[in-house]
């Protein structure tokens, strides 16, 4: 999601935010594996059906600690900008979107895309963010 | 804000590098910080003074009072 310096702080959040994705795929991978073969209903459709969301709010969760344990001020400094970058073009994009859809103008987009898409302008907006101090 | 980060490091033979160990920031941090193009926090504008053993003033001034010599 983020470009990051090399140092402990980064490399921990480096490999809790892999491990994050790692649950991610495979849950996902468990759960649309499950669901057309053995239909499970009630609570456990439930249970099986949020189980690839707990990895991802796990990765936002990881992004926060590592807010918290950098001690370099300036890198904390370019992640906060990159994120909200990344909240203001998520949020004005998909709000104008949803109005689109409303009026049938465009696809209906499901809304888990939405945080790969905010990961994706966040990472963006951190590489323009580090050149331009570069 | 201006400061006479390049001329300290330079008296004392430092690379950005070498500051930023000191300082334990990334190199990127000390080169925004000595471009203008980041103000420190106050506690890293201190640890900036202890090193080079001179009052924040004496590195750091805003656009109105000019810089200290």
């Amino acid at each position: 999601m983020i470009c990051t310096p090399n140092n402990a702080a980064a490399k921990r959040y480096q490999y809790r935010f892999i491990t994050a994705m790692a649950f991610y795929t495979f849950f996902l991978c468990a759960a649309v594996w499950i669901f057309p073969r053995y239909h499970p209903t009630g609570v456990l459709a439930y249970l099986l059906a949020i189980l690839p969301a707990l990895p991802i709010i796990g990765g936002i969760v990881v992004v926060g600690l590592y807010l918290a344990e950098e001690k370099d001020e300036f890198q904390r400094a370019i992640l906060v900008q990159s994120m909200i970058w990344g909240i203001g073009v998520t949020l004005s994009l998909t709000t104008a979107w949803g109005f689109l859809e409303v009026f049938k103008l465009v696809p209906h987009i499901e809304l888990y895309l939405i945080f790969p898409a905010f990961c994706a302008i966040s990472g963006f907006a951190s590489g323009i963010l580090k050149a331009r101090y570069r | 804000m201006k400061n006479r980060l390049r001329v300290l490091r330079a008296e004392r033979n430092w690379s950005q590098a070498d500051l930023a160990d000191r300082l334990e920031v990334s190199r990127q941090s000390v080169n925004a910080i000595e471009t203008g193009k980041y103000d420190p926090s106050l506690p890293l504008a201190f640890k900036l003074a202890r090193l080079f053993e001179t009052p924040i003033e004496a590195i750091f001034s805003d656009e109105e009072t000019g810089l200290a010599q």
